[in-house]
């Protein structure tokens, strides 16, 4: 085996001098990718104003009819409100309305009725309220397309919020709280959110076991009776219909609705500032991987710098194989399987959202990976990209942009995720001429303002000692001696883990 | 990128059991074969401007034997190491540093084998721990990183990404599972040629460069999917109690023995076993054009001679079973029930009736939602699943638990269900209402280019992509009897395997009060605690909350408020205790 083993590399090395030496055989096969020519294909982002509607009560909509698709038709709610607009002490409550539209019944069909229903019309449909905003959702064959809007809106406006689901649904958020520290992910998620907001948040206020015994029925009533106005909603249907006839359909149904006496349109997501001071921030988890993110605020979507941070992200960390990150901590040095940075988004455009490197390590290399993640961030600071990395990471965005347009729920979800977070719409139509227009001195401009590393708060978890030891044979170097090595004062704090039924730190 | 792989591979085996697709009239699939064997299928769809290319080797872990368990995912990453064109600025140096590298590595293995042999003597406990290394082991780790570091300075780096990246390619990534390894992304419909060149190039010309640091990225992955996830490591285990005989037996990612072992050359001996064109189909969604297609894949593709001796059979049958079996394991989770009756291969003439059954037990208004969660209250959760893979399957019940119910109520209800089917059968209507489900679902998943891609794929690659288009009207022709008939054949004691998760002691939701304490005093406490919990005497515990209110004077200071602790627990015993009695 052996000797074929090395016959097939000499012939390999053969072929290789062969055809570095001799023009390509006459196969019609360039010896180059960048050899061959594309004809241009004429891609427009989709027209939001083409598929903008309003409805008789108000209600934005948006129609994406698609003609020649499947007989399927998906209608979906966007509501304004959620956990932020949760009462002090009753954490938990829109989460539990939210999923009771679609699992509590309504006053005409018991939950039972209601799941035989849908379920027999093999429709399928969700309801839910996160922390900042919710949705429900419908999904019939053309067919059914009355009798889904009749049932979609019969549970958005008359819910019948049964008392077993009700107790049903407090179970499961009790039982989903167990597990809050299980697995280092979600400690990671929970310990990231106190260490970058405070902790009176909307997005740190979680429900605990306190909060949860003490909602009631009237509570979860008096919720929904204060979401439901149309000013809450944002509409949008996309599949197979007639643009005119659904339009009508609507009216006769969601766009009927007005709003009653104890609705109120919600107010805004609360913003929140960014607290995260800079040092290296570590939870004890007994796991063999460690999880190493790097925290710093980010910048908003409608900032003038947006588009040369996106460019400049997608080399840092964002640009998967391509990107700085994945090649020094992944490929070359094998430390990671995934590895890559963001600039998270806001709730709203005009706000800013935050920077997170992250990557996960076995435990004894996440000293010497956090190092080399760190040094590609300061490299990003005080060097101009190359031109090479700056094409393919325009060309990747510019190029890769009708790919986010697949199909057409997609659109339609872009359009009315587009108006939630007040995005202007020409935001979307002019993003490839804008990322076009960057430059690599615009990049290296954005690096120094946006990563500003000696204010990096990086969050660690999972075994504390043999992180802290690091790897003493290979690459040694202990975990609180990360800063230093680049001349940063950085306190090394142990972060208690919390206690999942209070989220109370545990001493 | 080969990313969330195994994530998907679930949701894969998920969706290739529930082969769904239209009549063929509604799903014109084209299928042409190369001439040297290669197939290709293409769906013309032309409303968007990007195509969603694929192609799939039918091989897996299945095809894999101990010692070597995990190199079919790992060679799937090295496709993405580029070729003697992509990849390198100087070819011949690359392949000298390949070989000595090499040479390198068989010096380390003896190093290796001597670790081993410590650590089945007991005189070390991991052979992986750098620690263990010797000083001449340790001298040839560094000598190899500095060949390494050569190869590395010649690289274009990651170039096979950069090509697609920059050309708007998007979503470029690659799994495997058990029975198939698939190569999959959406390029602009303009590309199709850089595809077609990309694709031929690292099937006829690949060079496995840097193949020792994606091991050690294979490990990570590994770590972080099964090893350091609270269940992971019991699911693993439990799919090897499953499978005796045949190689489902391992897992895709492969042992960490073996994933540590594995070489360069066994990577390249199996890419020349089965990665031949005869060995493959290739598979385009989206904006093509028939004329264009077959002339430009023959052209590209076509050159990658045949492999005339064809692919070593996977001839392992998994025996009967037996007897039950089951595992009970303590797992940082909420205590959870898994039951895996063995049932068919995909494309066995049951499997339409065993999907059907699944989802008659599942959904909101399914069986065991109706009757377990709601009616009984013993669960929160329930799922049934028909997962049939290419050379056999399981149907599995699994139920996650309410409260202090125990996971053996939930495996005993779970059990009543299934005979009551077994018995009594299913209604007319339960039936229809599944069937109505996958109709809608079949039309569901045609919506997504790349979906379906990905799903004809699989399909061809394990049964022929026929049988997905022909599923449709199988599943209409299940009827009520056969439904009761599978039921009565499959679900039977010694068929099955259980798995009952109980949650881990230490890993209980520590009570904050407690936690407060310094370790030394809350272990005391725990220890106490313990104790105590196993008295059930009234008289007894009253009397210990006496003799402690007579001593508290001589408490020492720091002790005093763990025996308030203890004592207050103790109190609220005793109401319990009380109160039972009472009933």
């Amino acid at each position: 085996m052996l000797n074929h083993f090395v016959l097939s590399l000499i012939s390999a090395s053969l072929v290789a001098q062969t055809t570095s030496s001799v023009p390509p055989k006459k196969t019609g096969i360039p010896n180059r990718p960048e050899k061959l020519s594309f004809r241009s294909i004429d891609f427009k982002v989709p027209n939001v104003r083409e598929a903008r509607t309003q409805l008789a009560n108000g209600s934005s909509c948006y129609l994406v009819p698609d003609p020649t698709g499947q007989p399927i038709i998906n209608i979906n709610i966007t509501l304004k409100g959620g956990g932020y607009l949760d009462p002090r002490g009753k954490e938990g409550l829109a989460q539990i309305m939210g999923g009771l539209l679609r699992t509590g019944g309504t006053t005409s069909l018991t939950p039972a009725q209601l799941d035989e229903r849908l379920e027999f019309m093999a429709a399928q449909s969700n309801a839910n309220l996160g922390d900042a905003s919710g949705q429900i959702s419908m999904s019939v064959l053309s067919k059914d397309i009355k009798d889904g809007m009749a049932l979609l809106l019969e549970m958005l406006t008359q819910p019948r919020f049964d008392q077993d689901r009700f107790e049903l649904s407090k179970k499961n958020i009790i039982q989903a709280m167990q597990r809050r520290n299980d697995d280092s992910t979600s400690i990671e998620r929970q310990q990231l959110g106190f260490l970058l907001r405070s902790e009176d948040y909307y997005g740190n206020r979680n429900a605990t076991k306190t909060s949860i015994d003490s909602i009631t029925l009237e509570d979860v009533k008096a919720a929904h009776a204060q979401l439901i106005h149309p000013s809450n909603m944002i509409v949008s249907v996309s599949g197979r219909f007639d643009k005119s006839e659904m339009l009508n359909l609507l009216n006769n149904t969601i766009g009927k609705l007005t709003p009653t006496s104890t609705a109120k349109i919600s107010s805004e997501v609360p913003e929140g500032a960014y607290i995260g001071k800079p040092g290296i921030f570590i939870v004890d988890k007994d796991v063999n991987q460690g999880r190493v993110t790097i925290n710093l605020p980010g910048v908003a979507a409608l900032s003038e710098d947006y588009p040369s941070v996106l460019v400049m992200n997608t080399i840092l960390g964002g640009g998967g194989f391509t990107s700085r990150l994945v090649k020094k901590i992944r490929s070359d040095e094998g430390l990671a399987y995934s590895a890559g940075s963001t600039f998270t988004g806001s709730v709203y455009v005009n706000r800013e959202g935050d920077f997170r490197a992250l990557f996960q390590t076995k435990t004894r290399t996440v000293a010497y990976g956090t190092k080399l993640a760190l040094a590609e961030i300061q490299k990003m600071r005080t060097a101009l990209v190359s031109v090479d990395e700056l094409n393919v990471a325009k060309g990747s965005i510019i190029d890769g942009f009708p790919a986010q347009f697949a199909n057409k729920s997609t659109i339609a979800s872009a359009f009315s995720s587009g108006e939630f977070s007040k995005r202007p719409d020409a935001w979307l139509e002019t993003l490839r001429d804008r990322v076009n227009k960057v430059t690599r001195e615009d990049i290296l401009r954005v690096a120094q303002k946006y990563l500003q590393l000696e204010k990096a708060s990086i969050l660690v978890v999972g075994n504390a000692k043999e992180m802290e030891e690091g790897d003493v044979k290979d690459h040694p170097g202990k975990l609180s001696e990360v800063g230093a090595s680049f001349g940063f004062n950085w306190a090394v704090t142990n972060l208690p883990l919390r206690d999942p039924m209070t989220m109370k730190p545990i001493k | 990128m080969p990313n969330s792989r195994i994530k998907l591979l679930s949701l894969l085996i998920a969706a290739s059991a529930l082969l769904v697709g239209q009549s063929s009239a509604n799903l014109p699939v084209k299928e042409h074969v190369l001439s040297n064997g290669m197939k290709v299928l293409f769906v013309q769809r032309n409303d968007q401007p990007t195509i969603a290319a694929g192609w799939i080797a039918r091989v897996g872990s299945a095809n894999e034997r101990p010692g070597i368990t995990g190199l079919a995912h790992l060679f799937e990453h090295m496709m993405f190491k580029g070729s003697k064109t992509i990849g390198t600025k100087d070819i011949k140096r690359d392949l000298q540093l390949n070989d000595l590298q090499d040479q390198l590595r068989n010096e380390i293995r003896r190093e290796d084998s001597m670790l081993r042999a410590k650590q089945l003597r007991g005189e070390i406990a991991d052979m992986t721990d750098p620690k263990n290394r010797s000083e001449r082991h340790q001298k040839l780790m560094v000598e190899f990183e500095k060949l390494v570091k050569e190869q590395q300075d010649l690289l274009v780096k990651d170039e096979f990404s950069k090509v697609y990246t920059q050309a708007g390619g998007t979503g470029l990534n690659a799994f495997t599972n058990s029975d198939v390894t698939c190569y999959v992304q959406t390029v602009p419909s303009n590309k199709l040629e850089l595809w077609a060149w990309m694709e031929s190039d690292r099937l006829y010309n690949p060079v496995f460069r840097e193949f020792y640091k994606e091991r050690d990225v294979v490990f990570e992955e590994r770590r972080l999917r099964t090893e350091s996830t609270p269940t992971g490591k019991f699911g693993e285990l439990f799919e090897s109690i499953v499978w005796e005989a045949h190689p489902y037996h391992w897992p895709v990612v492969g042992w960490g023995s073996d994933l540590a072992s594995i070489t360069r050359e066994q990577a390249l001996e199996f890419f020349n076993t089965y990665y031949a064109p005869n060995n493959l189909t290739a598979v385009l969604v989206g904006d093509v054009n028939e004329s264009e297609v077959v002339p430009m894949l023959e052209k590209y593709f076509g050159r990658i001679p045949r492999n005339p001796k064809g692919v070593p059979e996977v001839v392992t049958l998994e025996p009967k079973q037996i007897a039950e079996k089951r595992m009970v394991a303590e797992a940082e989770t909420t205590p959870s029930v898994e039951i895996a009756w063995k049932s068919v291969a995909l494309g066995h003439k049951d499997m339409y009736a065993l999907d059907l059954l699944a989802s008659v037990l599942n959904g909101r208004s399914g069986r065991l939602y109706k009757n377990i969660v709601l009616e009984k209250k013993l669960a929160t959760n329930l799922r049934a699943g028909g997962e049939s893979r290419k050379y056999g399957g399981v149907f599995t019940v699994q139920g996650t638990v309410s409260g202090e119910h125990k996971p053996e109520e939930v495996e005993q209800a779970i059990y009543q269900e299934i005979e009551k089917i077994k018995s009594a059968g299913i209604s007319e209507q339960e039936l229809q209402k599944v069937k109505n489900q996958i109709q809608a679902d079949s039309f569901r998943r045609l919506d997504n280019n790349y979906f379906l891609m990905v799903q004809l794929a699989v399909a061809d690659a394990i049964t022929g992509y026929k049988e997905f288009i022909e599923a449709p009207s199988k599943y209409e022709k299940v009827t009520v009897a056969d439904i009761q008939r599978v039921a009565n054949d499959y679900f039977s004691k010694e068929n099955r395997n259980v798995a009952i998760y109980n949650r881990k002691a230490s890993a209980k939701p520590v009570d904050p009060e407690l936690a407060a304490f310094p370790d030394q005093i809350r272990s005391m406490i725990a220890s106490q605690m313990n104790r105590l919990s196993k008295i059930t005497d009234l008289a007894q515990l009253k009397t210990i909350v006496g003799q402690m209110e007579a001593q508290a004077a001589q408490v020492p200071a720091e002790m005093k408020g763990a025996i308030d602790y203890l004592r207050k627990k103790i109190e609220t015993q005793i109401q319990e205790l009380s109160k039972k009695e009472n009933k």
